[in-house]
């Protein structure tokens, strides 16, 4: 970099906010280092960073708690990591709109304790949520278990603040709870990974906390009758807040099953008034067991967190994780027959699904003997295969660099990827946000 | 209209029949007339031809077509929209959805369906009502609107409060981009592939391009539904109660606020049981599961009788809750009992600025020489002012007009929006730098530009602009071909 950039972003953010050389080491990915990390301590200096990024055309990657920031490419050169953890405000909440304004470098888990204080919560349960950050959960549309029935943040955002590659600050949407005023920036931004702006404060939708919450956990012999377990839930009168299912490794990886491990783990959420939750848990018996449900008793609340990375964290250090996209009705049998091609490679897999939704994470184990990346790929390229059959798509979420050279991290998204590169070539011109990270080599 | 010469005309006509068939295509000037308002009857303007499509391959050789002739085109539902947005407003084609208007596949097991855009929204939840299901977003045009101007304005409804609005159940469409390629954005599945253009085009009020297919979301119906309406002496007092439900923590599916003024039109024209001497009423629904209802529905209770609220009652059977929604439904044409023409606004306010801001339009409206009815979304804080006038009396349109540009001027001033479901299109282009900077509409027109280079995909719409040859006040209102017929109402 040369030193009259350093320089000048010194002069702009204050010299102890600009890290160089070896205090880097936090924010190196794939083993390749930034040439400065920036901390800009308000939105001015966010954009005065971005203009003189955009002058040199310095490559930026907006970094939030760096919990996703080995997810999809590294940059293919060094450039400014821009670090909002200068911005970690809670600017507004207003219990009686139900909403809030947050600066984007506030963690998930700050953010939840000041509304709880006041008997509201932003309905998403990222994993992660004491690193990660407002602004990277909406970056990587993050969110959790209880997507089911509250959504993603694309149902909670109302109103974001980006910075945009030329410095450019812009307001999208607005404060208030419904807003159809001008096109919706809200969600072009959300799930853009940092490539089309730095996103440095949202409004958001909040909820009032349930009086009661409580997740319940059904045991299955077979993956199979848990599938069809999601079905009847489904198409019942319940309403619960997550239905997540796993698989024997990964409800034995995530303590959601003790002893020899199920064929398949239903684990179901519920939330309300009392006599609510305990009418749902009963029902949720009464309809799972002639499907060969056993074992209905309530989890510990630390369990939440665990269901998302299930499949993971079923393994020490697990080769590859692919999160593939599904019809809810296909869950079961994608779950099965991914095992069954990695078992077909030689390979063990875990598996987890918010499957309410169709959302199923694989993880390919790195035991016995670390395999070579070509092997990898294979199994991924057919996991892909598999959600495309169906109508779906499937990316990797995390893999080492050897392997994602070898299968596209991102899958292709048709011809709506044209639209997506004319997005990025009118807000990027000059291609410096996270360039190459995302889809269709944007 | 363009400046096509007569002999040119006639020729496009034909090639557009070779397309859509020789039943399907307008030109006549008088047909045309028919299409030359939407439900906002205050702007008008004059397609060259009117077209009907019953395929994405139509839709598609018609843009490409207008592409080469380089004639705007603009798609166009059941014309009830409320900001002139499907007005054809330099000429052009008129893209008809109407005959597109199939359910074509329903999923109970993933609980999605594929429709066509020229779909009824209402008459998706009567196809999969019979199932258990039902299409949330419930706009008030419901009987008549259609779901792909849904699309197009990201249309709410009473019951959003709860459910959220029309983007909150698009998983993906077919769209025929501006310039004719047929594009899937999103899908079937619940997460995005790259951006989420789905989400992106649904409230792009038609100048992202036509959507010729959609997956929505249909949900299961509700075990238990009540609902209960809360009587004031004061507005005041039902705007706090408003607030003092939300702070015990209770989402209801819908919120609805009448005011006097309009309870003694819908009393007057249908008696449908509210108190004709009330200031206020709120109309409160609250559904899911059977058990534990009671304990909400006494803690609404509660909070109304705290908030000063001199009855609550709770509907005892299905008829006196179609009763009572019967009377917020049609308030809109009670209007009609107590005054020759009105104009709705759409406003959005922080829920906690409700009493604040309905003393400012009440005063504002009161300065104008003119009344006042509201009936809103309150639960949302979504207003709908709506300012009684008499067309034939010189002036009086202006003056709402400039009420109106009021109104929203206070919106905006307490943090709120200028539109919460009606739309941006022509009627409040100009009023966009209320809420947002020229770096902001600079960003947006950026985005449109991915979409929509050339600008013939509705052109006018959402931005301000000085350089329209739409017809403007002051003329005189007259309702549109399909209040006549009764099918639709403004809201």
């Amino acid at each position: 970099m040369p030193d009259a950039l350093l320089q000048k972003l010194r002069t702009t953010v204050g010299a102890a906010n600009v890290l160089t050389g070896v205090e880097l080491s936090p924010y190196v990915v794939e083993g390749r280092t930034p040439e400065a990390a920036v901390f800009p301590g308000s939105i001015e200096e966010v954009a005065a960073v971005m203009v003189l990024a955009s002058e040199v055309g310095s490559p930026v990657a907006p970094w939030g708690g760096g919990t996703a920031a080995s997810v999809g490419m590294p940059a293919g050169r060094a450039g400014l990591v821009v670090v909002l953890s200068r911005l970690g405000r809670l600017l507004d909440h207003e219990p009686g709109d139900l909403t809030a304004t947050v600066e984007a470098g506030m963690t998930v888990e700050a953010f939840q304790a000041a509304l709880g204080r006041r008997g509201q919560w932003l309905s998403l349960d990222p994993p992660d949520a004491d690193r990660a950050t407002v602004g990277g959960v909406l970056a990587t549309n993050a969110c959790g278990p209880r997507r089911h029935l509250y959504g993603t943040a694309r149902d909670l955002l109302i109103g974001v603040t980006v910075v945009t590659a030329d410095g450019s600050v812009v307001k999208g949407g607005g404060k208030v709870v419904k807003n159809v005023a001008g096109y919706d920036l809200p969600k072009l931004f959300i799930g853009s990974y940092g490539t089309l702006g730095v996103i440095v404060e949202a409004t958001v939708k909040l909820r009032p906390l349930p009086e009661q919450e409580e997740l319940v956990r059904v045991r299955f012999d077979r993956l199979k009758d848990a599938g069809a377990a999601v079905r009847a839930v489904a198409a019942s009168d319940l309403i619960p807040n997550a239905v997540e299912l796993l698989d024997g490794a990964a409800a034995v990886g995530a303590g959601l099953a003790a002893g020899s491990p199920p064929g398949g783990v239903l684990v179901v959420g519920f939330d309300g008034v009392r006599e609510q939750v305990d009418w749902q848990r009963a029902e949720l018996a009464r309809l799972t067991g002639p499907l060969g449900g056993r074992d209905v008793r309530p989890l510990e609340a630390a369990a939440w967190s665990r269901l998302t990375p299930a499949a993971r964290t079923a393994f020490p250090t697990p080769a590859a994780t692919m999160a593939l996209a599904v019809l809810p009705s296909q869950v079961a049998e994608t779950m099965e027959q991914g095992a069954g091609i990695a078992r077909g490679r030689g390979l063990s897999s875990a598996w987890a699904a918010h499957a309410g939704v169709g959302v199923v994470r694989g993880a390919l184990a790195s035991d016995p003997a670390p395999k070579d990346p070509a092997a990898l790929a294979a199994v991924l390229a057919e996991w892909r295969e598999l959600a495309r059959a169906g109508g779906g798509h499937a990316n990797l979420e995390w893999a080492p660099l050897a392997v994602k050279s070898q299968i596209a991290v991102w899958d292709d998204p048709g011809a709506a990827g044209r639209i997506m590169e004319r997005i990025k070539a009118q807000l990027d011109p000059r291609n410096i946000l996270n360039p190459g990270r995302f889809v269709a080599g944007i | 209209m363009s400046t096509l010469t007569d002999s040119r005309k006639r020729e496009l006509r034909r090639e557009l029949e070779s397309i859509v068939g020789p039943g399907a295509v307008l030109s006549d000037p008088d047909e045309l007339m028919v299409y030359e308002s939407d439900g906002l009857t205050l702007f008008r303007a004059l397609a060259d031809f009117v077209v009907f499509p019953t395929s994405a391959q139509h839709v598609s050789a018609v843009v490409k077509l207008a592409n080469r002739e380089n004639l705007p085109f603009v798609a166009r539902g059941a014309g009830t929209g409320l900001s002139g947005g499907c007005l054809p407003t330099e000429g052009g084609i008129v893209v008809s959805m109407m005959r597109m208007n199939r359910v074509l596949e329903v999923d109970y097991d993933n609980q999605i369906a594929v429709v066509e855009p020229g779909l009824v929204n209402l008459h998706l939840s009567w196809k999969v009502g019979p199932r258990g299901y039902y299409y949330a977003p419930d706009p008030s045009s419901q009987q008549a609107c259609t779901i792909g101007g849904n699309i197009a304005n990201n249309s709410g409804g009473p019951h959003t409060l709860k459910y959220g609005v029309t983007t909150n159940h698009v998983l993906g469409l077919e769209v025929v981009m501006p310039d004719g390629e047929i594009v899937w954005l999103g899908g079937k599945t619940r997460e995005a592939c790259g951006y989420d253009l789905a989400g992106v085009f649904v409230g792009s009020e038609g100048t992202f391009g036509i959507a010729t297919r959609i997956v929505v979301r249909i949900l299961r119906k509700p075990q238990a539904v009540k609902t209960v309406l809360a009587v004031f002496d004061a507005i005041d007092q039902a705007s706090a109660a408003v607030s003092a439900i939300i702070a015990r923590g209770l989402v209801p599916a819908a919120m609805e606020m009448i005011d006097q003024l309009t309870i003694q039109a819908v009393e007057d024209a249908f008696s449908c049981g509210y108190p004709r001497d009330a200031d206020a009423a709120l109309l409160i629904e609250l559904d899911g599961l059977a058990v534990g209802m009671d304990v909400q529905a006494e803690r609404i209770v509660e909070a109304c009788r705290e908030s000063g609220a001199r009855e609550v009652r709770t509907a005892r059977s299905e008829a006196e809750r179609q009763l009572l929604w019967k009377g917020r439904k049609s308030a809109f044409g009670a209007y009609g009992r107590v005054s020759p023409a009105y104009m709705v606004m759409d406003g959005v306010i922080p829920r906690t600025k409700l009493p604040y801001v309905l003393r400012r339009v009440n005063e504002i409206v009161a300065a104008s020489g003119l009344r006042v009815g509201n009936v809103f979304h309150a639960g949302d804080g979504n207003l709908h002012p709506n300012i009684l006038y008499d067309p034939r009396k010189p002036g009086e349109e202006a003056r709402v007009v400039a009420a109106g540009a009021e109104i929203m001027k206070v919106c905006a001033d307490v943090g709120g929006s200028i539109s919460g479901e009606h739309g941006i299109g022509l009627e409040k282009a100009d009023f966009m730098p209320l809420i947002f900077s020229v770096a902001d509409l600079a960003l947006m027109q950026r985005l449109k530009s991915a979409f929509n280079p050339r600008g013939l995909c509705n052109p006018g719409k959402v931005f301000p602009t000085k350089k329209s040859c739409v017809e403007v006040g002051p003329v005189a209102y007259r309702p549109h071909a399909i209040e006549e017929k009764g099918l639709a109402q403004r809201f």
